[in-house]
């Protein structure tokens, strides 16, 4: 499970190393092109973060550089320009997804799981967690052995909540992941507290223990242990 | 008016009056000219008279030549009162009719006898030559202000078209932000001119540019600490040893970091629009875009109960723009219509040939009509937002020529954007 950073702001690669390796990566770091390009071969990366702005390169090069080396990680862009243009060049230089700064690390690691099942496990694999268990290709749902009838949008956020688990989301983060732009600004975030009560009922109508706290009215926690 | 008409006017206009001017003195010169001819020739043919008297009797002077009329009588010894000229109408003895003749009256003694003489001359040779060169001058007159027009239009297109060609340069200034660069010209004053168009120009352009760079920089520059602000309150709220006090904390710096990134990514958003940085054009479904952004919203729709009338009248009304500017105009005009709504209320969305007309609930404005597109108006009751939204609207629409409407009527506010095929 390695993961290769390249990102120049020390702050910034910090605190996704930790965030990272709690949730189990080990993490290669690089600050600036030439390191990158030197560890590019180390390991077998499951996915590779890769800034825009680099001193001594151009990110850009190093994404096509990195798809050319190792055509099974995963690529995501962490950039700081957000334009149609920027991102449609990214894409096509090889990455898998492209997220702007600032991001929440929630979503950092609930895209890094996206982007590995779908280059690396081919979406082959089932995630669990408790009596919990999801078939992302399959968009399905099971508590046990029963099916749970989710919508697109209950089932992304279960997903999320599973790849931050054991970890306080914020409402916001689920805004921004589930609904991108169009999540902020509204005013409240209370449809977000709207799906999820939706999703925890259903879950627990077929025989599943509330995983879902919530945490100070900032967000919520995934865990087993509520007590936690 | 244009420059052409205007010059061309007033010239006629000068010129006329000058020569309405011209044409009364000399009328009245020639005039005067022809009477003083007149007199002298009478006073010729007194002197011949008088001589003539002098010989024969009156009877026979009349077979005189050079004199039209001429009438001789016996008067008693009066006083001498020399020559008197004047004008009267005369019976011609050829076709009976009358004519204007000059006269010259004096009395002159034969031995003891005094006699009236009275010469008469017409005047009408001299009249016909009069009213022959005033006619030959207003001939000229018409002549000389057909060929000054002419003239002018020559004139105006030789030495203005330098003038024309940096208004067609400067007015491509607005979309290119080059520097209007004019080539030499050998008149002084558009010289002049063009120099200083040139700098002002060159001026305008750089300002442009660095504040273009300055705030594309800003802009960037103030998302990596943001996202290390936000990264960082992330990974504390993951601490256990945290109570709700600091979370609150937290929450409050979560919320900003978020908002502030939210502003400064529209504050791109709208300079980028402004700075025309979206030329991408390609067609779009109207009731589509719109369809597929009450998807996208269906969750804050529902939350408050809104209720969504929708009237397309227009069903392959097609949009030629940025598919990024389409997203963002109806994207912001429904949340719009959305935030500013009341609970259980109404959104009604018309699709018409030519514009687009988005109805919704809600009370009236807390500020003027006129700030409604400005940037940070908003409402005072909500916070959370930035009023960018329909300002961003508003650039949008400028991009492409729409026009934008609102009114308030009834407790619905309405917004019809005008879209040009």
């Amino acid at each position: 499970m390695q993961i290769l950073i390249v990102e120049d702001e020390a702050s910034l690669m910090e605190s996704m190393v930790s965030y990272l390796e709690l949730e189990g990566f080990r993490c290669e770091q690089a600050s600036d092109y030439h390191t990158a390009v030197c560890v590019l071969d180390k390991h077998d990366y499951i996915c590779m973060l890769i800034d825009l702005n680099l001193p001594g390169g151009d990110g850009m090069k190093l994404v096509k550089l990195a798809r050319e080396n190792q055509s099974e990680s995963g690529i995501i862009i962490i950039s700081a320009r957000n334009t149609i243009e920027q991102r449609v060049e990214g894409l096509d230089a090889g990455a898998d997804d492209y997220l702007v700064k600032p991001f929440h690390l929630s979503e950092l690691v609930a895209r890094v799981y996206s982007v590995a099942r779908r280059t690396r496990m081919k979406g082959g694999e089932v995630l669990s967690f408790g009596v919990i268990s999801i078939l992302p290709e399959e968009h399905t749902c099971f508590v046990g052995q029963q099916q749970v009838d989710l919508t697109r949008k209950e089932l992304d956020m279960l997903m999320f909540l599973m790849a931050n688990r054991n970890r306080v989301v914020t409402k916001e983060s689920i805004a921004d992941y589930l609904w991108g732009e169009y999540g902020g600004g509204y005013g409240s975030y209370d449809f977000i507290y709207t799906h999820l009560k939706n999703l925890r009922r259903k879950l627990q109508d077929a025989g599943s223990p509330d995983y879902v706290q919530n945490i100070y009215g900032i967000g919520y926690k995934f865990s087993l242990d509520k007590s936690l | 008016m244009k420059l052409l008409t205007k010059s061309t006017l007033l010239i006629a206009t000068l010129s006329l009056f000058l020569f309405f001017i011209m044409g009364v003195i000399f009328f009245q010169v020639l005039k005067s000219i022809s009477i003083s001819d007149l007199n002298r020739e009478l006073c010729d043919l007194k002197e011949v008279v008088e001589d003539y008297l002098e010989i024969y009797e009156g009877a026979q002077i009349e077979a005189l030549t050079g004199i039209d009329s001429l009438s001789v009588e016996p008067v008693g010894r009066t006083v001498h009162t020399g020559e008197v000229f004047g004008d009267t109408l005369m019976q011609t003895m050829k076709d009976d009719q009358f004519r204007t003749y000059r006269y010259i009256q004096f009395i002159t003694e034969k031995g003891e006898r005094s006699y009236l003489v009275k010469i008469y001359k017409s005047t009408t040779p001299a009249d016909k030559l009069v009213e022959r060169v005033t006619l030959m001058m207003t001939l000229m007159v018409i002549l000389f202000l057909a060929g000054i027009f002419i003239l002018n239009r020559f004139i105006f297109a030789n030495l203005w078209g330098d003038f024309f060609e940096a208004i067609e340069k400067l007015k491509q200034f607005e979309t290119s932000k080059k520097p209007v660069i004019l080539g030499e010209q050998d008149i002084q004053e558009f010289d002049e001119f063009k120099q200083v168009i040139e700098v002002m120009t060159r001026r305008l352009a750089e300002d442009y540019r660095e504040l273009k760079e300055y705030t594309d920089h800003t802009t960037h520059e103030l998302q990596t600490p943001l996202a290390v602000i936000k990264s960082k309150t992330e990974l504390l709220i993951q601490s256990e040893n945290l109570g709700a006090e600091e979370m609150k904390c937290l929450q409050a710096i979560n919320t900003s970091v978020h908002q502030l990134s939210r502003l400064n990514s529209t504050l791109t958003l709208i300079t980028r629009i402004e700075n025309r940085q979206f030329t991408e054009k390609e067609e779009i479904s109207l009731t589509g875009l719109l369809e597929r952004h009450l998807d996208l919203l269906q969750e804050h729709i529902g939350l408050r109960k809104i209720n969504v009338e929708k009237q397309y009248r227009d069903e392959g009304k097609v949009l030629f723009m940025d598919q990024g500017l389409a997203d963002l105009l109806i994207a912001n005009l429904l949340k719009n219509a959305i935030i500013h709504n009341i609970e259980g209320g109404t959104i009604v969305l018309e699709t018409r040939p030519e514009s687009l007309v988005i109805r919704n609930d809600g009370p009236p404005l807390g500020f003027s009509q006129e700030e409604l597109f400005t940037r940070f108006v908003r409402d005072a009751r909500r916070t959370g937002n930035f009023g960018l939204g329909l300002s961003l609207v508003k650039k949008v629409c400028e991009n492409y020529g729409f026009k934008i409407e609102y009114s308030f009527d009834k407790q619905q506010h309405t917004f019809t954007v005008t879209l040009p095929d």
